[in-house]
């Protein structure tokens, strides 16, 4: 079994200015409809769609990506807070980490003042350990 | 340099949030290592999509789209967008 990680970092006033300036049309771009209702529209949406984004960036960082690259929209946090949250992933980033023998996803998010970071764990495990991916 | 080169430079100016003048870049300079993020990237997609009135689709929305000026001309074009 090898473990994968990946981490991002998020400054929170890029979101919240992206929101902003480009509205539903960022909204839908990035997130899904489950992550848009979690995070709903008050003084934290920014802060909480900033670790979300972080999430999906920290995920795409442990998936071999060649020449299809999967949406973000294909890479969700589930979970109905913060606290416990869950990498749900669909489509082409799900075939990628089929492909790479990835069977659980861990996420971590953390909010401060300015900035969302998330940190992702997922293991892999090998044909040849007798699971196959 | 073209019409289609100053607006996408504007639009790097804007929303790029690039550590550098953009003046300075090279038309095939890698913005990636110039300081553009992924979030980045996103906001001068949306904001290309304003300026053009064209929709990236999904085959586009790959980070080698935004990769230099070249690149974001040349996908621009493949969108319909003329070059003078």
């Amino acid at each position: 079994m090898n473990l994968l990680v990946g981490i991002d970092i998020q400054p929170i006033d890029e979101v919240e200015s992206s929101l902003k300036t480009f509205g539903s049309r960022y909204r839908r771009l990035l997130f899904t409809d489950r992550e848009l209702e979690t995070c709903g529209d008050n003084s934290t949406t920014s802060s909480r769609l900033a670790a979300r984004f972080a999430a999906k960036e920290a995920v795409l960082k442990i998936l071999d990506i060649q020449d299809v690259v999967p949406s973000w929209r294909s890479i969700e946090v589930g979970g109905i807070s913060d606290c416990r949250p869950e990498i749900i992933l669909y489509d082409v980033a799900a075939e990628l980490a089929r492909l790479q023998g990835i069977r659980d996803v861990f996420v971590s998010l953390a909010r401060s003042g300015d900035a969302a970071v998330a940190t992702v764990v997922a293991s892999a495990w090998s044909q040849s350990e007798g699971v196959s991916p | 340099m073209s019409a289609i080169d100053d607006r996408i430079r504007e639009v790097l100016k804007e929303h790029g949030r690039l550590p550098i003048e953009v003046g300075s870049l090279r038309d095939d300079d890698d913005l990636y290592e110039h300081g553009l993020t992924s979030h980045a990237s996103v906001n001068v997609m949306l904001a290309l999509e304003d300026v053009f009135d064209v929709e990236f689709p999904d085959v586009l929305l790959r980070k080698g789209t935004f990769q230099s000026i070249a690149a974001i001309r040349s996908a621009l074009v493949s969108l319909g967008v003329e070059v003078s």
